[in-house]
């Protein structure tokens, strides 16, 4: 189907959101993050609570895509739950099923589900990439007018942006094939297929106190250090993130671009979540009068900051990578000893929630 | 328009437009410290890209009590600076700075200065590209010879000054 005949007119009435979604944004996360965030803080949640309770290490090898929204999930087929498991929110990818893809969003918005679009930015004119790079990226879709022959989106990073672009834009960023660009190795290269996400909040919602976070920091503990048996398919916890350094020093060693260029993408996922789970701790610590949890809280966001030495190397270095293999193996070793400081600091944590709650 | 490609401070392309920022070669005062700013727009390098330098001080080694840098980071950077001393010792001591793109002070830096975003084909209005002003402690009372920076390509520092050691300050009360 081409845009054109999307754009047959029609005589429907827009469907729009009963208000402008809110926006949520670190520098350290990605749309994928932002955009979730956004959906919490619509639902009346505190985005840093729910996506900040859960911190691990999970590679799952041979399933990273070049997206600015990739994230390898615990549970198949929900980004959401595996990125929150403590709270009711799940996550579905879907492609539209009728001739009128534009319909179906709108159904979506009528019923009160705003679905977030996977998009090209090359074909976005609020992007910085607009035609010149293409990447992939996500979009919250708030509005639909089929008589007009526009769409409502909001994208909450930088430069952020909310209102009407034309539905044939629209339709060329979420249609698009994403083609490789040498400008961007790390979210081209990767067909947008007409994708979109539905994010479901539930209830209960989990309380905001000691006690639930005390049981989020075990839980999360428990796995970081299980052990890693030779053949799993998830690499996880510290034992994975030690596998997974080894991984790719071994891999530039051995001249092998493409690891390199998926760290840069991967490690992002890794690197939000753990910023936000820093964060999180930091501020209950502040919150709560913990100054265990405080420091733990930024021993772990320190773990985040390690990560941009690690990606960031790997980003440059991947045209020529045995020439950055010693950085890379500087740079993962640091990135696994920060693992290991901050899980001891969160274990301590652990020890003071405790007492605060018995 | 200027040349906007040129820079490449970050993968992408991505940089600074010196012509938001104080000519080359001129003081500029952040925080009380003056700093000389490198010649920016020239083409010509502008800043060091952290890949373990060393920084030598030259015989006329003083104490110091902190190192000022005017410095940004491609992401969130969190490090290690090593400080060298005339009696031979050396001190790691961490230098934390904040993204460059569009991004608060992470670490409690002051912005020293802020510009529009240079794209390659284009300067971008709502992403500001911030230079931040940083320092580090130097703990040891001795004379510092020498500075090594981190290996961390992450990290650009645009100028650098040493703030001389200041009389004794008063003991803090310590309270708990």
């Amino acid at each position: 189907m081409t845009a054109t005949e999307t754009l047959t007119p029609v005589t429907t009435a827009p469907s729009q959101a009963g208000h402008r979604p809110p926006t949520f944004y670190r520098d350290p996360v990605s749309c994928l993050q932002s955009i979730f965030g956004a959906l919490l803080l619509d639902a009346g949640h505190d985005p840093v609570a729910a996506l900040g309770a859960r911190w691990e290490f999970r590679h799952i090898p041979g399933d990273v895509r070049s997206e600015e929204f990739y994230f390898p999930g615990r549970t198949p087929d929900d980004t959401a739950g595996s990125m929150m498991p403590y709270h009711p929110v799940h996550s579905a990818w879907s492609v539209p099923t009728s001739d009128e893809p534009l319909a179906e969003l709108a159904a979506l918005i009528d019923s009160g589900v705003l679905p977030i679009a996977a998009v090209d930015n090359y074909h976005l004119p609020f992007r910085p990439a607009y035609h010149d790079v293409h990447a992939a990226h996500l979009v919250l879709v708030f509005g639909v007018d089929r008589e007009r022959g526009l769409v409502l989106v909001s994208d909450t990073m930088p430069p952020e942006f909310a209102g009407p672009i034309r539905a044939e834009d629209f339709l060329n960023a979420w249609g698009s094939a994403n083609p490789a660009d040498h400008q961007d190795a790390f979210f081209s290269n990767a067909g947008i297929g007409r994708r979109y996400l539905t994010v479901e909040v539930g209830t209960p919602w989990p309380a905001d106190d000691p006690a639930t976070l005390l049981s989020a920091v075990r839980a999360n503990a428990g796995d970081l250090t299980a052990d890693l048996p030779a053949d799993a398919a998830h690499w996880t916890g510290l034992a994975g993130l030690r596998r997974y350094v080894d991984h790719v020093v071994a891999a530039a060693r051995g001249g092998e671009a493409d690891p390199l260029k998926a760290l840069y993408t991967f490690g992002w996922s890794q690197q939000a979540m753990c910023s936000l789970h820093g964060e999180y701790l930091r501020t209950r610590g502040h919150r709560w009068a913990v100054p265990a949890l405080r420091e733990a809280g930024r021993a772990v966001e320190s773990a985040a900051h390690a990560w941009t030495g690690l990606r960031v190397t790997a980003a440059h270095g991947w045209p020529d990578p045995a020439a950055a293999a010693a950085d890379l193996h500087r740079h993962g070793t640091r990135l696994h000893r920060r693992y290991e400081a901050a899980a001891t600091a969160v274990d301590r944590a652990a020890r003071a929630l405790n007492d605060l709650t018995v | 328009m200027s040349n906007t490609s040129s820079g490449r401070f970050n993968v992408w392309g991505n940089s600074f437009a010196a012509e938001d920022l104080p000519a080359g070669g001129t003081g500029v005062v952040v925080d009380a410290v003056t700093f000389t700013m490198p010649p920016t727009g020239t083409g010509a390098p502008d800043n060091v890209r952290c890949a373990g330098q060393y920084l030598d001080l030259g015989p006329q080694a003083d104490l110091a009590d902190w190192l000022y840098l005017l410095a940004a980071g491609e992401r969130r950077v969190e490090d290690e600076i090593a400080l060298h001393f005339a009696d031979g010792s050396v001190d790691f001591e961490p230098v934390r700075v904040s993204d460059f793109w569009a991004a608060p002070p992470a670490f409690g830096e002051t912005k020293a200065f802020a510009t529009l975003m240079h794209y390659p084909i284009h300067t971008q209005f709502g992403v500001p590209a911030t230079i931040w002003c940083q320092r580090v402690p130097v703990t040891r009372r001795a004379p510092l010879t020498g500075i090594g920076l981190p290996h961390n390509v992450a990290l650009h520092i645009f100028a650098a000054t040493l703030q001389p050691a200041a009389a004794r300050p008063a003991a803090l009360e310590v309270t708990r």
